[in-house]
């Protein structure tokens, strides 16, 4: 008795039922249904790197309007498109980012720079200039280009002030000139002076903590940052550094994370908890870096330079620095302010051609609607870039940017020099009696003193 | 700032890691849950967080109990970073393994069929096409075929689906057409030599090598392109995942055709005369040729040479294949001289089998199916062997046991074709093709990314354009498929001091070691080489640095120890100007060291005796 079985495959199984479903699908996992699958895998992986690079178009818009360089900027916590901006010719302009129109304008908002932006409350906005006043103003978004000329009060003070910051909760606001000073909305002078004993520095940014809303930062000329608490009324803690920060920014997801833009070309973030050395430093630019600001998510942040570009980088809590996305343009002239959007999906730099430009947060994103197929073969795409990044083809085209001459050579030479200056301490340390000159680490010759 | 400082504590220690909560993780979920459950309840941010953090039940991944024995513990590895890392990826690969294993019997429906015989005495190659004809179901049943064609000796050819069909005459009659409807696409009349015909990435072009080129039609039979580079081509055949027509003539020339671009790739003389043998490892796309000489060769487009070769037959090689179901592992080889070799591609060292056809058939043809089936024809009649006794050893000449035979009246049989998901040998012979049921042979489950028999017109537009994106550069081929994505060798460079050059980077070399490295090094003032260049024989030059190194090394380490200042100063001054001072010390001093060794011998006792005069005397400088 034999038996005998043949392969038949029932059509019906394999055709769609009806015209229009679709046809189903049968798979078989065995690895030899699937030749030169990791050759295929990579060559896809190749496509999603180049795909990358070809579709990276980041700049969005220019929001055009001051006449001078834009100063500072500022967006409003409950909104997602207002963003107000200040110029060295004295004006404010409130942008709406949808319409990429100027909701507001106020022209001589003060004599000279306005130095600092921000929110006290969803329509109300406090800037403050070097003409030594702080001015409230109404910014309500009533749809309607309109112009103003009166501020709805007028603090002033004693010098010329340089940043401003509004406390999260309270109706308090600090502004940094050769002190910080606590004002409350409802006073016109202010309730506090802040300053570290023995300081005789100019303060140039501040700001409050975000978890914490007592807990108050600020850099100094003097290569300081000094932390305050404004219920006791005192600064807490001092560093001095090797040169001079420019900007911090506060973390939203980890509350003692201090990020600082310095002056030598770093970032830096420093946890609060142990000021004798940050804890990563940001090498890219090649200019003092002037401003830095966090994402919302915590996950990235933006900061831009005197080399005129602007950098996204990504905060990977203590495993090492990414290389940081780079953008550019021809009329882009010193960045002064950047800034994150609500969202987390774009980027604005300020800088002194007078233009607020637009930018999208990841240089490849699709804007628009992305339907569920599309967003899937991204996310696809996105894993094998990441699965592959070790490959030399594939990290060689997600790494290349193209860069002005300028800034590369610049990159090239300060390379160089800093190279020269390692190989000779390394010569210098080498004649020097055995043990006797230890390398020091870098980062702990960033900070030259903890004072509290 | 200590309540800032006891906040970031709470969403998550930064700088140090407290043991507490790591000991807490190693104990198992269920502490871990407990912990998590005492520190939400204390802390309000905490709270608040975990809510919307938590990864959903569904998407946990899931505890691999059964394989964690097996998991590589990498203590070896120093690096606890690197460690975890591989940790980590081991874990996430026995998962995805369990995860497929799993899915096997979800996804894997269909059965293979089969022949069995339940009495000890009752075999399996007794069973005939009638018996299996009338036992298959309605569907199977159309797989035998039998069409008389007055062509001549026919070459036929299965796209990768399995669900067409083209066949080539050697008198010019060529046809496409989907055999399972049976919808003839083209039928053309050459009217001129056509020796081989092969389907290119799918059923809508087909290419043809007749008398003089290689000739390229569309499905309808229009002729698109002549690719006057392959002339008098004998064999073809496509490689689907680099896009490569490859072809071989009576010339024996090895051409390579990239039929995305149109590019000739590249063409290989094999030095062998004219070939007629050839066939493809799907696997890793080589290209295996079987010459007049009875050597087989397996080629890839980047080696000018042959990758391999061996001597398979003692007469012309008259077929090769190559096992898909083993992963390109085995390949048989037929020759004139009536046997069929069975090779491991692995270990070239000898035959793994072989055996003697019956009929002595001067055209032996070889085929293996997908499941590992070897189709042989012998005479008038093709032979089916089943796998494991294929590829095992064995000693005597005895062909493996017979699983299933077949006579074929019209010799000669020229090709042999088992069809891709379907049950059925295909038989180019002299009075047309024969089509068979043969249980077993064909792999069930079939994989639409891959090859689907059903695809639809879109699907088919689609797989063709996501095929040519993923299209893999030829210079990836090489024997091992598996190359991509493994670790490079390490670099055999090395600096003046013998260290690897890549453990230091480059701006860290000494200047000589990047001047090498960057291919700068001006050779000629090398001391070393230099030697090389001018030969062994130059061996006082070599003494003359050594000596001078060693009184070198010599002055250094005397300059270390005691010494008299007068030495160091004639030291310095050693020059080659002669100096009447240095001349004067020199006298002197050699003048102290004489008196201070007869002092030493008269000292001892020793009476030195005196020189005999000798002729040469009268030349001595007087002091």
């Amino acid at each position: 008795m034999v038996r005998i079985s043949v392969l038949q495959h029932a059509p019906e199984q394999h055709l769609p039922t009806r015209p229009g479903d679709p046809t189903p699908q049968s798979r078989n996992l065995n690895p030899l249904m699937h030749p030169f699958a990791r050759a295929r895998e990579r060559k896809r992986a190749l496509n999603a790197a180049k795909m990358d690079r070809i579709f990276a178009k980041p700049f969005v818009a220019a929001l055009e309007g001051h006449i001078d360089a834009v100063e500072t900027m500022t967006k409003r916590s409950d909104s997602l498109v207002n963003i107000a901006s200040g110029s060295w010719g004295g004006d404010i302009i409130l942008h709406n980012l949808t319409t990429r129109q100027i909701t507001q304008r106020v022209p001589q908002a003060h004599k000279g720079k306005v130095s600092g932006l921000c929110y006290a409350s969803a329509d109300r906005l406090l800037s403050c200039g070097v003409d030594r006043t702080v001015k409230l103003w109404s910014a309500g978004d009533d749809g309607s280009e309109g112009s103003l000329t009166q501020p709805l009060n007028v603090f002033p003070g004693k010098a010329a002030f340089n940043a401003i910051d509004h406390h999260r909760s309270d109706g308090l606001f600090a502004t940094a000139s050769n002190i910080v000073q606590v004002w409350d909305e409802t006073k016109t002078s202010p309730i506090s002076n802040l300053t570290f004993p023995t300081s005789t520095e100019t303060i140039t940014a501040l700001k409050f903590n975000l978890a914490e809303s007592s807990i108050l930062a600020s850099c100094g000329s003097d290569r300081t940052f000094t932390l305050y608490d404004i219920r006791t009324s005192k600064a807490e803690r001092r560093v001095v550094m090797q040169f001079r920060a420019t900007a911090l920014s506060w973390s939203p997801t980890l509350p003692t994370l201090l990020l600082l833009a310095s002056e030598d070309h770093n970032l830096y973030t420093f946890d609060v908890r142990h000021l004798d050395r940050p804890t990563q430093i940001y090498k890219a630019h090649v200019s003092a870096v002037t401003s830095c600001e966090w994402s919302p998510t915590g996950m990235e942040f933006v900061s831009g330079g005197w080399d005129r570009t602007v950098r996204i980088w990504q905060f990977k809590d203590g495993k090492g620095v990414q290389r940081p996305e780079v953008y550019h343009t021809n009329r882009m002239q010193r960045v002064t302010s950047t800034l994150f959007s609500g969202d987390a999906r774009f980027v604005l730099s300020g800088s002194d051609d007078g233009n607020v430009r637009v930018w999208k947060a990841n240089a490849s994103e699709k804007l628009g609607v992305i339907t569920a197929r599309e967003r899937a073969a991204i996310e696809y795409r996105n894993k094998l870039k990441e699965r592959w990044a070790v490959d030399s083809e594939v990290s060689r085209i997600s790494r290349s940017r193209h860069m002005p001459k300028t800034i590369r050579s610049t990159d090239k030479l300060k390379h160089t020099m800093l190279e020269a200056k390692r190989v000779k301490e390394e010569r210098r340390r080498k004649h020097t009696r055995a043990g006797e000159a230890k390398p020091k680490p870098e980062k702990k010759k960033i900070v030259v003193a903890e004072q509290t | 700032m200590d309540s800032l400082f006891a906040k970031a504590d709470a969403v998550k220690p930064l700088a140090k890691r407290r043991k507490t909560s790591h000991k807490a993780s190693q104990n198992g979920s269920n502490s871990l849950r407990n912990a998590g459950k005492d520190s939400a309840n204390n802390d309000y941010t905490a709270q608040s967080v975990t809510k919307h953090t938590s990864v959903p039940k569904s998407l946990l991944p899931t505890p691999i109990e059964s394989s964690s024995g097996k998991l590589p513990k990498y203590s070896h590895i120093a690096n606890k970073k690197l460690r975890g890392e591989l940790h980590r990826q081991s874990a996430h690969n026995a998962r995805a393994k369990a995860l497929v294993d799993e899915s096997a019997d979800m996804l894997l429906v269909e059965d293979a069929g089969k022949i069995e015989v339940e009495g000890e005495m009752e075999r399996t190659w007794r069973v005939g096409q009638d018996e299996i004809v009338q036992s298959a179901g309605q569907e199977a049943t159309k797989g035998r075929k039998e069409l008389r064609l007055d062509g001549g000796p026919y070459r036929t050819r299965y796209t990768r689906n399995g669900r067409h069909l083209a066949i080539a005459g050697h008198h010019g009659h060529v046809a496409t057409f989907d055999w399972q409807t049976g919808t003839l696409h083209t039928e053309l009349q050459l009217q001129e030599t056509c020796r081989d015909i092969t389907f290119l990435q799918d059923q809508t072009f087909f290419a043809v090598a007749q008398k003089k080129y290689v000739y390229v039609y569309d499905r309808d039979g229009v002729e698109l392109h002549c690719l006057k580079a392959h002339i008098e081509p004998t064999r073809l055949e496509f490689l689907p995942y680099h896009w490569l027509l490859a072809s071989v003539g009576n010339a024996g020339y090895l051409k390579y055709q990239d039929t995305s671009t149109g590019q000739l790739l590249c063409e290989h003389r094999t030095k062998l005369g004219s070939c007629t043998t050839m066939t493809q490892n799907l696997h890793n796309a080589v290209i295996h040729l079987g010459h007049q000489n009875g050597c087989v060769t397996l080629w890839t487009p980047n080696l000018p040479h042959p990758a391999v070769q061996l001597l398979a037959h003692l007469g012309p090689v008259s077929s090769v294949s190559v096992d898909p179901s083993s992963g390109g592992r085995y390949m048989a080889t037929a020759g004139k001289d009536g046997t069929v070799k069975v090779w491991d591609c692995r270990n070239w060292k000898g035959v793994v089998r072989e055996w003697s056809v019956r009929g002595s058939g001067s055209e032996t043809e070889v085929e293996w199916s997908q499941r590992g089936y070897l189709g042989v024809t012998s005479g008038g009649s093709v032979n089916v062997y089943t796998p494991p006794s294929i590829s095992q050893p064995f000693n005597g000449h005895v062909p493996p046991p017979l699983y299933l035979t077949h006579p074929i009246p019209s010799r000669p049989l020229t090709s042999l074709r088992f069809t891709p998901f379907q049950d059925v040998l295909t038989i180019g012979h002299n009075a047309g093709i024969s089509s068979i049921l043969v249980p077993g042979t064909a792999e069930p489950n079939f994989d639409s990314s891959e090859a689907d028999p059903f695809e639809s017109r879109k699907a088919r537009r689609e797989r063709e354009v996501k095929s040519l994106l993923d299209k893999i550069q030829p210079d990836l081929i090489t024997l091992d498929p598996e190359l991509i994505g493994t670790l490079v060798e390490p670099s055999k460079l090395v600096t003046s001091d013998g260290k690897p050059a890549t453990d230091t980077p480059y701006a860290r070399l000494p200047r000589f070691d990047q001047l090498r490295v960057s291919g700068k090094v001006d050779t000629t003032e090398d001391p070393g080489s230099a030697d090389e260049a001018t030969g062994g024989g130059d061996g006082e030059g070599i003494d003359e640095e050594k000596k001078q190194q060693l009184r070198e090394e010599k002055d250094k380490k005397r300059m270390r120890g005691k010494n008299k200042s007068m030495k160091r100063y004639l030291r310095k001054q050693r020059k080659n100007v002669i100096d009447p001072a240095t001349v004067a010390i020199r006298a002197k001093l050699e003048k102290m060291k004489e008196e201070k060794r007869k002092a030493i011998l008269a000292k001892k006792g020793i009476i030195e005796e005196k020189k005999k005069p000798s002729a040469l005397d009268r030349f001595k400088r007087k002091a």
